[in-house]
């Protein structure tokens, strides 16, 4: 399902991701872990190509591209990649110009060519599955943070990605909002999406990830299973990190 | 005042208002609907188009910004004939208005699209839309709010420089006026009527532009 091999990225001199290679089958979760600039971010982001790699290779469902430097990729192929993923941003960024069901409906009309009315229908049963039926008519300033990142995970889905990416998905909520966001994710994974998941939440990524990459300095420095990642970490950089967490 | 005076301004008063009416505010609608397709244009010129066209909008921005419009008129009424391209007073006057809405408007545009957050593009672009989607769907919607009180004063200012036009012999509102002082030698009064209009004009202008504003901000957008 996603396969990535010898992903480099750098902006300038700094080098951001320094070869990352991983492999995760469909229907599984991942969960990307690490300081802040280790590059988890930049990995994420280099699945949509909202960041393109300098060099190496990503494939996401039925696509895939390779990627060398100096050398500009036809827009239509980073089109295609997009369409295999669906985006849920840290900041939700929500089109603040439309109701919640027209966030939803918006790319399904102008990049799916679909009807609006098959568009509303779908953005509705994607309102119903995140709890926010009721809130379909309402314009993102009038819904709490919570409910403005669940419709944008509504947003995320509504042109069936194969693949759905988070980052850092709970961030910028308040405490008491999280909650309601992990929830729909948990669901979510429970019915088989395939989830790549940028988090500081250690809690939640042991309880919703198969699979757990833990990223120092462009490096993925620990990988595997939840358990074995908390439990049994093998590196020294991820005993570290994981004991200064547990101050 | 003398009963005299009185009657000129009870007679001068109707047909300013038509001249107004009939000429001003059509010049004015005309040009700004036209200078703001230009302003737009050039606006996604400089920011978005091919390296060779964006010197092209930089260019025609500085100069028309940086010389007087009335100099600008002249140029187009009085100029150009002499090379062979005789334009009437009328479509002279569009064309100038049109040609400094466009300038200074395509510089409120460009700051608009500029203020919308990053994240507003990469939404759209995680969604697969292309570029020009996401500026027609996305971008372009959320900037128009945020011109419309600099559009708004832009529009304001147009509808009082239009009396430039009477320096190129077209009969608008304030060459009416000129009209009527050559023929009743009385500039004060006349002068200060068609001042009065003007003001008429442009209190009724921001009236309605504060109306727009808050039912703006009444819906979405935080």
């Amino acid at each position: 399902m996603i396969k990535l091999q010898g992903l480099h990225k750098a902006y300038g001199k700094h080098q951001v991701l320094k070869g990352i290679d991983l492999e995760l089958p469909k229907g599984k979760v991942l969960a990307i872990i690490g300081p802040s600039g280790s590059g988890k971010t930049t990995l994420l982001r280099c699945l949509n190509l909202l960041e393109v790699p300098d060099k190496g290779a990503v494939q996401l469902g039925s696509v895939s591209l390779s990627f060398q430097e100096g050398v500009k990729l036809p827009f239509k192929d980073v089109l295609s990649l997009r369409k295999q993923s669906g985006m849920v941003f840290q900041s939700f960024n929500l089109f603040p110009h439309m109701t919640a069901l027209e966030n939803i409906v918006e790319a399904q009309v102008t990049v799916q060519k679909k009807s609006k009315h098959a568009a509303q229908l779908r953005a509705r049963s994607l309102l119903e599955k995140v709890g926010l039926a009721d809130k379909a008519d309402s314009y993102p300033n009038r819904l709490s943070g919570g409910q403005q990142q669940r419709v944008a995970i509504a947003r995320a889905m509504a042109l069936e990605p194969e693949v759905l990416l988070f980052d850092e998905p709970t961030s910028a909520l308040d405490p008491e909002l999280v909650e309601e966001v992990l929830k729909v994710i948990k669901q979510l994974a429970a019915e088989g999406m395939t989830m790549v998941i940028v988090t500081h939440l250690m809690r939640f990524a042991a309880e919703v990830a198969d699979h757990v990459i833990l990223m120092d300095d462009g490096h993925i420095v620990e990988e595997g299973a939840p358990q074995e990642v908390f439990r049994q970490p093998k590196s020294s950089r991820a005993v570290q990190f994981l004991s200064r967490l547990a101050e | 005042m003398s009963d005299n005076q009185i009657q000129i301004i009870t007679d001068s008063f109707w047909p300013l208002l038509k001249a107004g009416v009939v000429y001003t505010i059509p010049l004015t609608l005309i040009s700004f609907t036209l200078g703001l397709v230009l302003a737009v244009i050039t606006a996604l010129v400089r920011l978005y188009a091919w390296d060779f066209l964006k010197p092209v909008a930089r260019f025609y921005v500085w100069v028309i910004r940086g010389t007087p419009l009335l100099v600008q008129l002249f140029i187009i009424f009085y100029g150009l004939p002499s090379v062979g391209l005789t334009i009437n007073p009328f479509l002279s006057a569009i064309i100038g208005f049109t040609l400094s809405v466009g300038a200074y408007g395509s510089e409120i545009v460009r700051a608009a699209i500029i203020s919308i957050p990053k994240g507003q593009w990469e939404a759209a672009y995680s969604l697969g839309m292309t570029r020009w989607q996401a500026l027609r769907r996305i971008i372009l919607p959320q900037a128009a709010r945020v011109t419309v009180p600099p559009l708004g004063n832009s529009f304001i200012s147009l509808l009082k420089d239009t009396s430039l036009a009477s320096a190129i012999t077209y009969v608008e509102m304030f060459r009416r006026a000129q009209q009527d002082v050559a023929r009743t030698y009385e500039p004060m009064l006349l002068y200060c009527e068609v001042a009065l209009i003007y003001l008429l004009f442009s209190t009724v202008l921001s009236t309605l532009q504060n109306i727009v504003e808050k039912r703006l901000d009444r819906s979405s957008v935080s």
